[in-house]
């Protein structure tokens, strides 16, 4: 059987498995109208892609594939028991500050590793996510997932990111940033997550440090609801951290639409911190996100995001918008280049800084 | 069904519209009527340990405050460190890097060895460099950092400012002749002494010895201690107890603060004793006995 009929068998039968996502980026299961979980291993989205979220980024993400057709594809399945994937981001960044010498860098940025052992297939798993640079190994993620034989929920116990919003690449993104819960902060703790039909929802009781050492009784309840349709979803996120140093509070919105030939990401959150400040603080951020697919292969993201950290302040906040061009030109390759502006009280001046960045993205 | 997926639709288009539509009407702020680090004008400073030391509160204003609390603040910073003013000298001084639990995240003393340092000059062994996605810090802002680092680390104000650990002030002073000799002697500093180094080994206690043999060069010998006392209440006082009640003659207090074992605060701040501006050389206070003990 030849490669292409092999992908299109996977894709066509994972398609129909229903409980449907994205890979990368959420952009694409919106596109889709997939769950996170269709691409990935991991249920909440992020990390390793499984055998569907693979056939999918070659068959359908990348411009072209230059794999020899009578070759069986990599699809990230070792053996039955065993998949593998990683990512390697690479940058060239220009950074410009009013009033500061402008800096350019060459940088490894990112090399992960990923491993899921299915010691009971489709049930019991073990899973790492291993940063393997800059610097020595970190494990990120690192957690046992047993799932019931429906499939349709799950209880994951180890070091995990937890849910809350859009899962999105970019860690810097200000609504990523405002919630403090994005992929380089995992927390140790337990989740319990619900794949129901169109319905997606996680709950996840953790130490609430942020992966530092806990250090009072308190703990945080992480929460994420999310309804999935073919050319929409909506969701809500919640979180309480009662942390001796204050609680901290929020709420999110989230939701991502099909819209002809583009797809839309939103999301809004509240932040209430009682450690912030004398008295405490309350923040606002907010993201919107337009990806537009010109052709297979060709994606241009316009993304405009904005930061309230202290709505009893005025003339304080910030914005950061993006315009970035994502081109695959093959497959488990993708190339991406863009500028960041980010604006703020002109008191600050990083943030009034202009970023032109030039990333090359390998997966597998 | 259908009726409720099209009511969930317009729910949906309505949110994205209403954050489009906010999007276009929400600008980044001006920074009109703010401070350095756009905060309200005339708003009560924070303060917390640190905040005396000026160097670490032109850090904390320069760059903690304006550039690392974007994320390293509330309930949800990374790895729990918070670095905002009330918070990011106690998370700092002292206390054991997550990423790399075999140095200190600020070692007094030690920039080199300190975890801060290496990561905001992006060589610590995990991690990319800080501020993670933004632009490095400018050199004179590390240098600032090293330097507060160099000299100790210290939160209190004297010190903070540069100026190392030294006697301030003794009991009795330097070249008294005293009517009644004292029960105990007194050194006052100006920083909290470590109590694990205030001890007979580098504090000495010497009577001068007077003879032919000496002239021109006096000769000290030992006068034995009974103890050397830091009181809790008052860490940056101590005392130094006789064994027996001093006898009519000259004698000299000697503090280390060259070779080891040296007298440090508990910053690790090693005693300037010469009162040169920095760190090391030994501190000497010389009293007069005229009578002899009150009996």
């Amino acid at each position: 059987m030849k490669v292409s009929a092999i992908l299109a068998v996977i894709i066509v039968a994972g398609a129909g498995l229903r409980p449907v996502a994205a890979l990368g980026e959420p952009y694409l299961a919106v596109e889709m109208g997939f769950k996170c979980g269709q691409c990935h291993a991991n249920p909440t989205g992020g990390g390793l892609r499984n055998l569907f979220g693979n056939a999918w980024s070659r068959s359908q993400l990348s411009a072209r594939n230059i794999g020899a057709p009578d070759r069986a594809p990599w699809l990230g399945q070792v053996n039955e028991h065993l998949s593998l994937g990683g990512d390697l981001r690479a940058d060239a960044e220009r950074v410009e500050v009013p009033g500061a010498e402008t800096t350019s860098e060459l940088r490894l940025s990112d090399v992960r590793l990923y491993v899921d052992a299915q010691v009971v297939p489709g049930r019991l798993s073990v899973y790492v996510d291993e940063r393997l640079a800059p610097g020595n190994a970190t494990t990120m993620e690192a957690y046992a997932r047993l799932t019931s034989a429906t499939g349709s929920y799950y209880l994951k116990a180890g070091r995990m990111y937890l849910p809350f919003g859009w899962r999105l690449e970019d860690d810097n993104a200000l609504v990523r940033q405002l919630s403090g819960i994005n992929m380089q902060a995992p927390d140790e703790g337990v989740e319990v997550g619900l794949e129901l039909d169109s319905w997606s929802a996680q709950l996840a009781l953790s130490n609430g440090s942020a992966g530092g050492p806990e250090t009072d009784d308190g703990k945080q309840l992480v929460t994420r609801i999310e309804v999935v349709w073919p050319a929409w979803r909506f969701g809500v996120s919640g979180l309480v951290n009662d942390a001796d140093a204050g609680t901290r509070t929020a709420v999110g919105l989230f939701a991502g639409m099909r819209l002809g030939p583009t797809n839309w990401l939103a999301e809004a959150d509240y932040v209430d911190d009682e450690g912030l400040g004398a008295d405490g603080r309350q923040l606002l951020a907010s993201l919107i996100e337009a990806n537009w697919q010109i052709v297979r292969g060709h994606n241009l993201k316009i993304t405009y995001e904005w930061l309230d950290p202290d709505t009893d302040v005025d003339e304080d906040e910030q914005s950061r918008s993006s315009v970035v061009y994502e081109w695959s030109p093959i497959e488990f390759v993708q190339v991406r280049a863009g500028v960041r502006q980010f604006d703020g009280p002109s008191q600050i001046e990083t943030q009034n800084r202009t970023q032109i960045f030039l990333q090359l993205h390998g997966y597998f | 069904m259908p009726g409720e997926r099209l009511a969930c639709t317009r729910i949906v288009r309505t949110f994205l519209w209403s954050l489009a539509i906010a999007a276009c009407t929400s600008c980044a702020g001006t920074g009109e009527g703010l401070d350095e680090n756009a905060r309200p004008i005339g708003e009560a400073p924070p303060t917390g340990p640190g905040s005396e030391n000026a160097l670490y509160r032109e850090i904390q204003d320069t760059v903690f405050t304006p550039i690392c609390v974007a994320c390293h603040q509330g309930g949800n910073a990374p790895l729990g460190l918070r670095l905002d003013a009330a918070s990011s000298y106690a998370m700092l001084v002292g206390v054991t890097s997550v990423q790399a639990p075999s140095l200190l995240r600020v070692e007094p003393g030690n920039p080199d060895s300190s975890y801060l340092v290496r990561k905001i000059e992006g060589t610590a062994a995990t991690g990319g460099r800080m501020p993670l996605g933004g632009p490095p810090l400018p050199q004179d802002r590390i240098d600032l950092i090293r330097e507060w680092i160099a000299t100790g680390a210290s939160a209190d104000a004297a010190t903070g400012a540069g100026l190392p650990f030294v006697v301030e002030a003794t009991a009795p002073a330097a070249g008294e002749k005293l009517e009644v000799a004292p029960d105990r002697i007194l050194l006052a500093f100006n920083s909290p002494v470590d109590s694990a180094l205030a001890a007979a080994g580098t504090i000495l206690l010497n009577e001068r010895v007077d003879s032919l043999a000496t002239v021109g060069t006096p000769d000290w010998r030992s006068v034995a201690v009974a103890t050397v006392e830091v009181p809790l209440a008052n860490p940056a006082v101590l005392y130094l107890i006789p064994a027996a009640r001093l006898t009519a003659g000259r004698y000299r207090v000697k503090v280390l603060g060259g070779a080891a074992p040296a007298l440090a605060d508990v910053h690790g701040h090693v005693l300037d004793g010469d009162d040169d501006g920095r760190s090391g050389g030994d501190f000497e206070l010389t009293f007069e006995v005229l009578g002899g003990a009150v009996p």
